[in-house]
């Protein structure tokens, strides 16, 4: 490795760096140095590669679509495709990109708690619709990965935008107590040719030839269960999973769980003529604890009014409305489905893709 | 040589330096902003009176985020007014 990246001094924001040679380990180590990068081998986000990002959007590339907390870094097109450069995204998927990270700057969201906060939250970026094959991602076996560059660089793009935008960085405007591999990258597609309903978006009210959500929360809990042919006996198992103090939607009543049922497990459900929204009803109903239980385990609990007022004995729901369980199809042959806690004080955003 | 664009892009907000601290706190009027997390006014709370006690400064104002406010929200903008007018100086920011 000769060295090959000469450092300018004193870079500003948004400023270009001169590089000798494309060299992965140079360009490491000029990254490592001024406090950017993941920590893993980065593409250099060269104009000519930018560029080539960018005709995949529409609309200014210099528009400000955003400021991110807590840096509260401008969010342009142009900053995401370095990032998606850097991540090593495929052209095609930068659409996916930039809708992620509009969807996380909304108000709802509460990036700023997301990214600060002590917990290891991090995005979930669900991709549905046309741009799942157009793009190549994994909807199927291993879908939470790894080994499929569009879901692997979708995911990344995003962590490195909120890295170097948000100024989410360890230490600095991350406080995050363990951090987390989710915090790497983490997207996954949803499985429509195996889902037996809708497409989610579509079960939101988003009619949109492709579509991104995004939910901040914990990486995926695995509910495994291989011998059930009836509905009620496969989501007993993901209740009870869901059914522990240590997550924050035990003290957070708000908070939302996205269901990522394997096609399989969603096929017995279905057959058996229940709707999404009775997979949601089925775990709002079953996933409890004695209320009692919750008050001796927090001294504030962040609950529905409703939920103060019933006795200790009484069973209360991990979350305050079946609407917070939130379900999806993802995955390949097998029978294990996963759910995903939220952080809590955040709300999950599907938007349709856009430039 | 090759150019490459930096990654963070320019900045939406100027950064907000803190208030420099003040060398005597005597005479001086001390807030406490219960920033949500648990126990968090009881330990501000008594340091804040035992600085008080020690340096003849006055606790003067005691308050939570305002309403809706917690540990993961931003405090409301009237508290922020309230703890400028009233206090001049605030402790905050208890952790986990």
């Amino acid at each position: 490795m000769s060295g090959s990246i000469v450092p300018t001094g004193s870079v500003p924001a948004g400023a270009v760096l001169e590089v000798a040679e494309d060299d992965p380990e140079a360009l490491m180590q000029l990254y490592a140095a001024r406090g950017w990068g993941d920590g893993l081998p980065l593409v250099a986000p060269t104009a000519a590669r930018v560029d080539a990002m960018l005709a995949e959007a529409t609309g200014d590339p210099d528009e400000v679509l955003a400021v991110l907390p807590p840096r509260f870094g401008e969010l342009t097109r142009r900053i995401v495709a370095v990032n998606a450069v850097l991540a090593g995204c495929p052209t095609v998927v930068f659409p996916v990109v930039l809708t992620a990270l509009r969807a996380l700057a909304r108000e709802e969201v509460n990036l700023r708690g997301v990214n600060a906060t002590t917990h290891p939250v991090a995005p979930l970026v669900i991709v549905s619709g046309d741009i799942v094959e157009r793009g190549g991602f994994n909807a199927g076996l291993g879908a939470f990965g790894p080994g499929n560059r569009a879901n692997a660089t979708v995911g990344r793009a995003v962590r490195l935008a909120l890295l170097h935008v948000a100024g989410a960085r360890p230490g600095q405007g991350d406080a995050s107590t363990q951090g987390g591999p989710a915090k790497y990258a983490y997207c996954v597609a949803e499985n429509l040719a195996e889902c037996p309903w809708e497409s989610y978006p579509k079960s939101r009210g988003i009619d949109a030839a492709s579509a991104v959500t995004v939910h901040c929360g914990e990486p995926p809990h695995n509910s495994h269960d291989m011998e059930s042919d009836a509905p009620g006996r496969i989501l007993d198992k993901m209740a009870s999973a869901m059914a522990t103090l240590g997550q924050n939607n035990a003290p957070i009543s708000q908070g939302e769980y996205f269901v990522a049922l394997c096609p399989e497990h969603a096929s017995t459900i279905a057959s058996a003529g229940w709707a999404r929204s009775d997979v949601a009803s089925y775990l709002h109903e079953r996933a409890r604890l004695r209320a009692g239980t919750f008050r001796g385990a927090f001294g504030q609990l962040a609950w529905a009014p409703w939920m103060h007022a019933v006795p200790d004995d009484h069973l209360l729901p991990m979350t305050a409305h079946p609407d917070n369980i939130r379900v999806f199809v993802c995955g390949g042959a097998g029978k294990h489905s996963s759910f995903v806690p939220s952080w809590g004080m955040t709300k999950s955003v599907t938007s349709p893709v856009e430039g | 040589m090759t150019k490459i664009y930096a990654p963070d892009g320019a900045l939406g907000r100027p950064p907000v330096a803190l208030a420099a601290s003040p060398p005597v706190l005597g005479g001086l009027r001390i807030g406490v902003l219960d920033n949500g997390k648990p126990n968090a006014r009881l330990l501000m709370a008594r340091v804040g009176e035992q600085l008080a006690a020690r340096t003849g400064a006055t606790l003067a104002l005691v308050t939570d985020k305002g309403p809706g406010g917690n540990a993961a929200t931003p405090c409301t903008p009237a508290v922020i007014e309230r703890l400028a007018k009233e206090v001049d100086l605030v402790l905050t920011g208890s952790a986990d």
